[in-house]
């Protein structure tokens, strides 16, 4: 009896054991030779099917290498605390690790993914913006692996030409709905309180001139540029009445949705709704929409069009063993050709201005590559630091008090850049940042 | 002297049976708990690590003192807690003394009344926000339709709207659970005292005024202790249907310790929240649990 039990605990804890074995990797025989990297990244469909195929390529042009994926959740902010929860606890794996655009000064700051220096990257063959955010401290920390954009979507059977200015955008939009049969919103955009409407407000900052956080790194959201810009969206909404209330609590997909059933004359958004919206089976649009980038205010002469840059980038797990082979396969991954590919299989906008004289490039990417183009160019990083997710709502609250008209827009900027201000003293960003913004000012 | 050695014994053995339940109740609650206390004295912040984590004492809890989304975040709770659970009583009560009547079908009655409390809080609250939707929500239609909305309204946008379908779909989905609680306790009421009140001429809102609710207070009790602690805690509900929003104006306890601590990482300072919320509903269960004890030993004597 008494032994009966010890051996059901031996083999209990042996089971135990394999499964924890199986589960680090360790199980399978491997070759002392070969240097084993794991890979982290969307992996789903078509995507899936593409970084399989690559990494693959990978592996035969490198023998010494194997490369393994490991699944990681497609959402982004689930992905961003698997990582942060990993690298706490200071694991190795995935040596490659996919980050979101905002991510890289924190990751950086933290030490957990390496400066990529001493490996010569190609900082020149990539658009400036997506090197900005990807720097830290003067160095660079990621490359930028595809990028995505905030464009302006225009129904060119209602509004032929693309509007100069955002007053000539709001005009437009009135003139459109006013007419017979015309559709029953100006303008849709993503107004719920996410990270959406930070984009979103990136973009009519930029228009009028103003910015989050300045060179110096001040907090300059409530200067009276940004104000002005916050008012514009306002008044989008109550005065103009372009906007329908309803985008105050819209994400990307009901803005597309509105604007795919011919609802609406401009919409805001990313490139990926291009490709459903051209099919005739799914939308009422197809063939009957253009692109272009966001314009700026004609009435701000500092103002400039801008764009809000999104997208993923690929940096080196601080804790992997094997850092040099890591980036040979980022090297291989954000080189050209790979790039090409990943545009013409998922739809996915590359990071090197040169491509877009590429004619392969254009059935790709369904769009005029001019206007991507100048949207890429006129993009903004959102701010470049450490703090930015939890700088980011407390700005997302603010603006949805304005927006909602819990708040003046004045009021609300002020209460977001006291906010802002006692975050970076509270975690002793000041000085970090101003060093950092004084080595990256491109 | 044999006796109590052998009382001695007795004890020894109830100790070391109960000690297998002991240990598992001091790994899977005190434990954590207390390990929770001791991070709520850290700045911990899992995202920055150049901070270290230095003991910093009551520091995160001065912080929750003097933070006003905190206080915005306690008062919609309560808020949310009084006026849920005060409709949730009556209509469970109504519904209660309806299943209470004997009649045709009871048994089927009782168990669809329950299919609510049956589905899983969020899939309700997701149903709730499609049945709110601005464009082609059901509510607005019916509104409309009835002439008391001149256009489709956007709910979500304003606080007093927003917790119209936060509060509705509380009572909907929890107002079963409350009646079979109140059911249970009407079944325990001996019927010859109705009988005797009829006799005596009483008529129904005198029966049920002077029977029915004091013999039912038990229940009730109960009732209130599992749902304040309930809505003390919401956050699925809310989380799905309105994130906290607009603003913060809709954004419960719960909802602001999951972002301080799952979303911004920041551990230390959300260690310091549970321990607050922790502390709060401890109080309120310590509370009721002295309410009830009085009042069920008073009916013993």
């Amino acid at each position: 009896m008494r032994l009966d039990r010890l051996s059901l605990v031996r083999s209990t804890a042996h089971a135990f054991l394999c499964a924890a074995w199986l589960l680090t990797g360790c199980g399978r025989a491997s070759n002392p030779n070969e240097t084993v990297l794991t890979f982290s990244g969307s992996a789903l469909g078509a995507e899936g099917t593409l970084v399989a195929k690559q990494l693959q390529r990978f592996m035969q042009l490198n023998p010494g290498i194997r490369v393994e994926l490991q699944r990681t959740p497609d959402d982004a902010s689930q992905r961003h605390q698997l990582y942060v929860q990993w690298l706490n606890a200071r694991v190795g794996n995935p040596s490659i690790l996919q980050l979101d655009v905002v991510w890289t000064p924190e990751f950086a700051a933290a030490g957990w993914v390496l400066p990529l220096d001493k490996y010569g990257p190609p900082r020149a063959e990539f658009f400036p913006a997506t090197v900005t955010a990807n720097t830290w401290a003067g160095k660079l920390y990621a490359l930028p692996w595809f990028a995505d954009v905030g464009l302006l979507y225009r129904r060119t059977d209602l509004v032929p030409n693309e509007p100069k200015t955002l007053e000539e955008m709001v005009a437009d939009a009135q003139a459109a709905m006013s007419r017979r049969g015309g559709p029953r919103y100006g303008i849709v955009w993503q107004g719920a309180r996410y990270e959406g409407l930070i984009t979103g407000f990136v973009e009519y900052l930029g228009a009028f001139g103003g910015r989050i956080i300045d060179d110096k790194g001040e907090v300059v959201v409530n200067r009276p540029e940004a104000v002005r810009a916050l008012e514009f969206m306002r008044d989008e909404l109550y005065k103009t009445k372009v906007a329908p209330l309803d985008v105050l609590t819209w994400h990307e997909e009901e803005a597309r949705f509105a604007f795919q059933n011919g609802n609406a004359v401009f919409m805001r958004n990313w490139p990926y709704p291009v490709a459903a919206m051209s099919d005739t089976a799914q939308s009422k649009v197809a063939g009957k929409f253009a692109v272009s980038p966001m314009p700026a205010s004609g009435t701000a002469p500092s103002g400039h069009s801008t764009a809000a840059l999104g997208g993923a980038q690929l940096a080196i797990n601080a804790y992997t063993d094997h850092p040099d082979a890591a980036y040979k396969l980022i090297a291989y991954l954000t080189a050209p050709e790979q790039m090409l590919e990943r545009a013409q299989a998922v739809g996915q906008y590359p990071t090197r201005p040169a491509l877009y004289n590429d004619a392969r490039l254009r059935t790709a990417i369904a769009i005029p590559l001019d206007n991507a183009r100048r949207a890429i160019e006129s993009a903004t990083p959102r701010p470049v630091t450490p703090i930015y997710t939890e700088l980011s709502e407390i700005l997302q609250i603010e603006l949805h008090r304005a927006l909602v008209r819990q708040a003046e827009p004045g009021d609300a900027l002020n209460s977001a850049a006291a906010r802002i201000n006692a975050l970076i003293e509270r975690t002793g960003m000041r000085k970090l940042m101003t060093g950092a913004a004084k080595d990256s000012a491109p | 002297m044999k006796k109590i050695s052998r009382l001695g014994h007795e004890a020894r053995l109830g100790w070391t049976l109960v000690a297998p339940a002991l240990g598992v109740i001091a790994l899977i609650a005190i434990f954590p708990l207390g390990w929770t206390f001791w991070e709520s004295l850290h700045l911990h912040e899992l995202r920055m690590p150049w901070l270290g984590k230095p003991f910093v004492g009551l520091a995160n809890y001065i912080e929750i003192a003097k933070d006003p989304r905190f206080w915005a975040a306690l008062g919609h709770t309560a808020f949310f807690t009084v006026v849920s659970i005060s409709l949730e009583l009556l209509i469970g009560l109504f519904l209660a003394l309806a299943m209470n009547r004997v009649f045709r079908g009871r048994g089927f009655v009782r168990a669809a009344v329950l299919v609510p409390w049956a589905i899983p809080t969020v899939v309700a609250a997701l149903l709730w926000r499609f049945i709110f939707e601005s464009q082609g929500g059901i509510a607005n239609a019916l509104l409309v339709d009835a002439g008391i909305l001149g256009q489709p309204m956007v709910w979500f946008i304003q606080a007093s709207t927003a917790w119209v379908p936060v509060i509705l779909a509380d009572v909907w989905k929890t107002t079963p659970f409350v009646a079979l609680l109140l059911l249970a306790g009407l079944q325990n009421i001996d019927l010859t005292l109705y009988e005797a009140a009829a006799v005596d001429g009483a008529n129904a809102w005198w029966q049920l005024r002077h029977i029915t609710l004091p013999l039912l207070k038990p229940a009730i009790l109960v009732t209130l202790i599992f749902r304040t602690l309930d809505g003390f805690r919401v956050f699925d509900l809310i989380y799905v249907l309105t994130g906290g929003g607009p603003g913060t104006s809709t954004e419960p306890v719960a909802l602001y310790t999951f972002n301080a601590l799952l979303q911004n990482l920041r551990f230390g300072y959300g260690s310091a929240l549970s321990v607050v919320i922790f502390a709060i509903t401890f109080g309120l269960a310590m509370f009721y649990v002295r309410i009830l004890g009085v009042r069920l030993g008073g009916e013993e004597s």
